[in-house]
């Protein structure tokens, strides 16, 4: 009883999970539509717009699995990794800045591997790149929140970009719907 | 390098006894009774008929493929539309020329209106179909009719990476999934950046481990294992994949129902890596073909970079020669030739010369667009020639034409000489490489071959910056190494050359001219 009070207590508010998905759901559409610009050109060489739209659907029903895997993802760290502190009111920004050092590290690490020679290297050195930024995470967003103008940055950014949820989960749902009737016989 | 067995040699005796005894049938034409023979299809993908000794190649590159063709009928002069897999096999699958299906881009697709001209929906439900390409973007060409194929193989069957493939979920809507999903979002290619950055990671992550793991694995047992080229990280064994194909072509065959199997293998395909082997094959054999100027268009490689390479690919070809030796061996025993058609082609050849590697781009001389083809029919015993000009367009109609059916107007193509075909000797022969037009627009940027009687034209369309001689004309006959170029002396020729292509051409581009 006292551990699930104990639980109860630790759980942050729906508003300040609702900021942390808007952030994720951000960072990874965009991500989506940025790199979909270097392969545009070639699309519009050999897809009618129909079939490019239709990929930007597959895109988008990804990307929702993708959202909804990195809050769980997220959250999970974040109550197992802070269980012991209970300053509930930095849980937002906390989340976010370690949601944006995995991203940022996921992406950098794509971005800087571009040659086949390279396999090895990637390979071996991929325990070591993870487990630095694992450390990293962990330090900047458990002092970084203390610091009270980046909290306000980061929670007020939060707020900003709800507006996307709006925008990109409903053309998710539509994209899984076209994915859907494209799938079945 | 494996040579024929004991066993083999005494069956090629045995059927070229045979073949001396018996009356001299017209065996290149259907088989006597009315059944529905199989049709097989084994193509090797990047496969220049320049480098088989059958075709005259100065190394001892295909001793089985040679001794095959002893009874067979050999095509000498058979040409691909196309210099690169998604326009050479959609050629070949369509029976269409590139600027009608339009499949001329990377990794592009034939026209919508258009892919119901393809060997599966034609024969229809007659045919048991199968199909199964190692190279994805054949895989992604015929996932615009997958209601159509039976069975339908992922590229990763038969490799080490036995995993199951993403689009595997997909199934239904296989083309445009492939684009979306191993060209956009989950890319297993070198470097390729993912459209989703965290599950595009942790799946590139899993292909890189998996790749890595398996090529261990494979070298410590088998020498160097075939990897697919660097874009598609799928590690395979040629001895896995040969061996894979007899075991479906032996349950094919068990059916009872005829069938079609297309089996696009991706040997000798680039990084050529054969076994190790083959390491010491053509070393330091002395031969260096002729020198050939540097293309604008060509990355500047030196002439030992290219021997090198060279070499590489002749061995590749050896090993993959070897196996399909053992193929027919076995195809052979087990009856499965009884009663089918084996067709032997490939996509698109291979060059090495002028600076540059590879096929693609804009390099249109004989290296990347001979390919070879030798049908074997049911119990044929003896080999024939076939010395008229033909296409890879052509195998479709042969093949709706082997099975009994209807010839369908659509097709560009004609049923081969020695299988009902004519093999008119003033045919033009076209190929093509448009990979910097749209597929929805009038081809004005393209480069296209077209060979005629003993004449070649390569015509160099739009891309008058670079090319400061867009025409090139060739006498192969007297110049079969295409080291003449004879468009400022034979000016008769080359402008009625001009002429028929681009009276060909402007009614080509006729549908796409916008009112």
């Amino acid at each position: 009883m006292k551990l699930l009070q104990l639980l109860l207590g630790r759980l942050p508010s729906k508003k300040s999970i609702l900021g942390i998905y808007a952030v994720i759901v951000t960072v990874i559409y965009s991500w989506t539509l940025f790199t979909s610009f270097y392969k545009l050109p070639s699309w519009l060489f050999y897809l009618t717009v129909g079939k490019i739209l239709s990929v930007y659907a597959y895109a988008f029903s990804l990307n929702l699995l993708e959202s909804v895997l990195a809050l769980a993802g997220i959250l999970l760290l974040d109550l197992t990794l802070f269980f012991v502190w209970k300053n509930v009111g930095e849980f937002q920004s906390r989340s976010i800045l370690l949601f944006l050092c995995i991203a940022a590290s996921s992406v950098f690490r794509l971005a800087s591997f571009g040659d086949y020679g390279a396999i090895n290297f990637f390979l071996t050195a991929e325990g070591a790149w993870w487990l630095t930024t694992f450390l990293l995470g962990l330090i900047v967003s458990a002092l970084a929140p203390k610091i009270h103008w980046v909290r306000l940055v980061l929670d007020g950014l939060a707020e900003r970009l709800i507006i996307f949820l709006y925008i990109y989960i409903p053309l998710s749902f539509i994209s899984l719907i076209i994915v859907f009737f494209r799938n079945i016989q | 390098m494996t040579q024929f067995s004991r066993r083999d040699f005494l069956n090629l005796a045995g059927v070229s006894l045979a073949g001396m005894l018996a009356p001299k049938q017209l065996h290149s034409l259907r088989t006597a009774d009315s059944a529905q023979p199989n049709i097989i299809i084994i193509l090797l993908d990047a496969f220049s008929a320049k480098h088989l000794s059958l075709y005259g190649y100065p190394r001892s590159t295909t001793p089985n493929i040679d001794a095959f063709a002893q009874y067979s009928t050999v095509f000498h002069q058979h040409y691909s539309a196309g210099n690169f897999t998604t326009t050479g096999t959609a050629s070949m699958l369509t029976g269409m020329l590139p600027w009608k299906h339009r499949a001329i881009n990377y990794g592009g697709l034939v026209r919508s209106e258009l892919a119901h001209n393809n060997p599966y929906s034609l024969l229809g439900d007659d045919y048991f179909r199968f199909a199964f390409s190692q190279n994805p973007w054949p895989d992604r060409l015929m996932g615009q009719y997958y209601a159509e194929i039976d069975r339908f193989l992922p590229p990763s069957a038969y490799s080490l990476a036995q995993d199951t493939q993403l689009i595997e979920i997909f199934k239904n809507d296989r083309a445009l999934a492939s684009i979306a999903m191993e060209d956009f979002l989950l890319p297993a290619q070198e470097s390729a950046l993912p459209g989703s950055s965290l599950l595009g990671y942790l799946y590139k992550s899993r292909t890189l481990h998996n790749a890595a793991a398996k090529q261990t694995l494979a070298y410590s047992s088998n020498g160097i294992p075939e990897i697919m080229d660097p874009g598609y990280l799928i590690p395979y064994l040629n001895e896995n994949v040969y061996d894979g194909v007899f075991a479906e072509l032996s349950t094919l065959a068990a059916k009872n129902q005829p069938y079609f199997a297309y089996f696009h293998l991706y040997s000798p395909h680039y990084p050529y890596r054969a076994h190790n082997n083959y390491r010491k094959l053509f070393r330091a054999d002395g031969y260096r073909p002729p020198e050939k100027p540097a293309h604008p268009f060509a990355g500047g490689f030196t002439e030992d970079f290219l021997l090198g390479q060279r070499a590489l690919y002749d061995r590749q070809i050896a090993q993959v020669d070897d196996e399909f030796g053992k193929l027919i061996s076995q195809l052979d025993r087990s009856g499965v030739l009884q009663n089918s058609y084996l067709i032997f082609t490939s996509d698109h050849g291979e060059l090495f010369e002028r600076g540059f590697v590879g096929h693609g781009f804009q390099f249109m001389y004989e290296p990347v667009l001979h390919i070879p083809l030798i049908i074997h029919a049911p119990q044929q015993i003896s080999r024939e020639d076939v010395f008229a000009l033909t296409s890879n367009i052509d195998i479709l109609p042969t093949i709706l034409s082997l099975a009994g059916k209807e010839f369908v107007p659509d097709l560009d193509g004609e049923i081969l000489p020695g299988f009902g075909g004519g093999g008119d000797e003033a045919r033009p022969i076209f190929s093509m490489v448009a990979v910097d037009n749209t597929a929805f627009h009038p081809i004005q940027k393209a480069v296209i071959s077209m060979r005629k009687r003993d004449h070649k034209l390569i015509a160099y369309l739009g891309y008058d910056q670079k090319m400061t001689q867009p025409f090139e004309l060739y006498d192969l006959k007297n110049d079969p190494q295409e080291l003449s170029n004879l468009a400022l002396k034979q000016t008769g020729i080359l402008t009625a050359m001009q002429d028929e292509l681009f009276a060909y051409l402007n009614a080509a581009n006729q549908p796409f001219i916008q009112k």
